[in-house]
């Protein structure tokens, strides 16, 4: 990884700064989206190899909606289970979900929007249908799909990518065409490069980063819309930890005191967002400085 | 196109009217095609995705025979294109089905629970439209200084919490820690006598029958989710506002302003005309998404509205209530947009109109 200092020869005066200054040049200026990555980080390593202080899907009877204190960090919930390692288990189904709803929508949406970028009117038609569509309740919408199809988690995969597809599309059509109009498009044009190079090597790198900043906060919409999911009912079930899940578990403990049991899974959502968020804006500051 | 919007300043060319006419007819024609779509989609939504009604209404049970007069008495057992043109014709006249669980007509179910849902949404938006604009102008006309970071962090906070957590932890702190708002039981308390139904709206009603306790209990009922749904899309206000008016404070015409020497009240007043469009339209965007997206924080706050009767009605696959809901906020959407279209239009003159 990038944190071995390198060799001095890198160090020579002039262009080439090391990786690890380059590391901490990047901390210094994004520390909100280093902060979140390193969260990222750490929760997924956890909850893939950290041991857990407890069984995420025990219960204990004699111990229930204990607060937080040494033996329970996060305390208990009502069926006596260890709040912290079902926050921790919880990240794997969530973020694994999350990750792969917007996997979907991108590898879907962006050739779509890329065949819709063009100057047609049969295009301007796709776009505002696509405006239609998105007037409906996407929450609804998605809670319809899964709930109707007898709660199949790979129904909330498709939902998510089914909300975030005319997302790309309209991302993607809007500055492709913005592209097209340009100079070295019409010079490649001119000397007659296929329409695959014409993507490949001219559109496409010139829209990776919208892309990206696009895809951080779809994947941190689809966490978002994930948990509302669980929170519900519907989407992943009962034996597995998940976020929402945990929330609903504990929403009518919060008016009774109790609020460890919802809060820290909220939190857990929370920083998640948080840090894919921070990411785009840094993602987008850093893409918009290098070619605007 | 964009000729006839110019020409619409000269008071004595007869193209005058043309253009914001042909605005509006254009916008009314892709409502009437949108709207079609979106009943043809809330038809669709439930005829084609699997899991079949009637053996859920009929139960774990229930013998095949019971199974198919279910089916039968729904029309499930009749073509797509029958059905479809059935929905149709009921819609046209008015009648969205029964509930399959509680045998209510969707209408009236509508009709009685929309009031409590668009008072909750238009304070909200109100809520969320004057905390966010002011934070993101003091940010803008601040920017880099102390107001701006504030802002910023604010901003970015809200806009990454899920709605429905910030409602449980408002629940636990200003509820059960501060005791500042009454239980989450609803427009009003249990021990509260619904007045008689009037306009639909629990605070109006009260107030016509001259109920004051009722009237201040619905009030006070409405502040923690309208505060919930306020904090989170005020951040998307605030984004907006910021850019909005840094652009329009930074634009040749408010350096012009200040170089004659105008106070910067004079100024910002500018700079708040320039970006007005936006904000307007980011208000009627965020009404809309609120139809529907604040079912769950309906739920969470007990409210009687349709985000919570359509979430009931998902989770127990009661179709005719899926679809009604669907349509009616697809339908109110539209609707929105299209006025938005208009006003922003007629607001603008440099927006092409056709």
């Amino acid at each position: 990884m990038a944190e071995s200092p390198a060799p001095a020869r890198r160090r020579e005066p002039g262009l080439t700064a090391s990786r690890w200054t380059t590391v901490r040049r990047l901390v210094a200026e994004h520390p909100g989206a280093a902060l979140g990555v390193t969260f990222i980080v750490v929760l997924v390593l956890w909850s893939l190899f950290g041991p857990l202080p407890y069984d995420p899907r025990g219960t204990d009877g004699s111990a229930s909606r204990e607060g937080p204190s040494g033996t329970h960090w996060f305390g208990t919930d009502g069926t006596g289970g260890d709040v912290f390692s079902r926050v921790i288990e919880a990240a794997k189904i969530d973020l694994s979900l999350a990750l792969a709803g917007t996997a979907v929508a991108l590898v879907i949406g962006v050739p779509l929007g890329l065949a819709a970028s063009t100057k047609g009117k049969g295009s301007q038609r796709l776009v505002r249908g696509l405006d239609a569509f998105q007037a409906f309740p996407l929450l609804i919408l998605a809670l319809a799909l899964v709930s109707l199809s007898g709660n199949q988690l790979y129904m909330v995969v498709v939902a998510i990518a089914l909300l975030n597809i005319p997302r790309y599309m309209r991302l993607l059509r809007s500055e492709v065409l913005a592209i097209r109009e340009s100079r070295f498009v019409e010079a490649a044009t001119a000397m007659g490069a296929s329409t695959p190079r014409l993507i490949f090597r001219h559109l496409l790198p010139n829209v990776w980063g919208v892309i990206l900043v696009q895809t951080s906060l779809t994947i941190a919409n689809s966490i978002v819309v994930l948990s509302s999911l669980s929170f519900l009912g519907v989407g992943v079930s009962a034996p597995t930890p998940s976020w929402g899940s945990m929330i609903r578990d504990g929403a009518g403990n919060m008016s009774s005191g109790e609020w460890w049991i919802a809060t820290f899974p909220g939190l857990a959502v929370l920083l998640c967002v948080l840090a894919f968020n921070q990411l785009a804006d840094a993602i987008g500051d850093r893409t918009a400085r290098s070619y605007r | 196109m964009a000729l006839s919007t110019i020409t619409t300043r000269g008071p004595s060319r007869p193209r005058r009217a043309s253009g914001p006419l042909k605005l509006v007819a254009s916008r009314l024609l892709f409502l009437f095609v949108a709207l079609f779509g979106v009943v043809t989609l809330s038809f669709l939504l439930v005829s084609v995705t699997p899991g079949d009604p009637a053996e859920l209404i009929a139960g774990p049970v229930a013998s095949q025979d019971q199974i198919d007069a279910i089916r039968a008495d729904l029309g499930l057992d009749q073509s797509l294109w029958q059905q479809y043109l059935d929905y149709i014709g009921g819609l046209l006249r008015g009648d969205l089905g029964t509930s399959y669980y509680t045998n209510l007509s969707i209408t009236s179910e509508i009709g009685n629970r929309l009031p409590a849902t668009l008072i909750l949404i238009a304070l909200s938006v109100v809520f969320a439209a004057v905390v966010g604009v002011g934070v993101g102008a003091a940010g803008a006309y601040f920017r880099g200084r102390w107001p701006d970071k504030v802002g910023r962090f604010g901003t970015s906070l809200f806009q990454s919490v899920p709605d429905f957590f910030l409602a449980l932890i408002l629940i636990y702190v200003v509820f059960f820690v501060l005791g500042l708002a009454p239980a989450p039981t609803g427009q009003i308390g249990i021990g509260d006598v619904r007045p008689e139904k009037v306009t639909g709206f629990i605070t109006i009603d009260a107030l016509i029958a001259g109920e004051m306790g009722t009237f201040w209990s619905a009030v006070s009922h409405l502040f923690l989710p309208v505060l919930t749904l306020g904090l989170v899309y005020a951040a998307y206000f605030a984004k907006t506002a910021r850019s909005t008016v840094g652009k329009a404070l930074n634009s040749q015409q408010a350096q012009f302003a200040r170089a004659m020497g105008l106070p910067e009240r004079t100024v910002l007043r500018y700079a708040f005309v320039e970006a007005r469009g936006t904000i307007v339209t980011y208000a009627g965007v965020i009404f809309a998404a609120l139809l529907g997206g604040e079912a769950i924080v309906e739920r969470i706050f007990a409210w009687d509205g349709i985000g919570t009767w359509a979430l009931q009605g998902i989770l127990r696959l009661d179709v005719p209530v899926v679809q009604g809901m669907v349509l009616v906020a697809g339908a109110i959407t539209l609707v929105t947009y299209t006025l938005l279209d208009i006003i922003v239009g007629l607001l603008d003159p440099r927006i092409t109109h056709g």
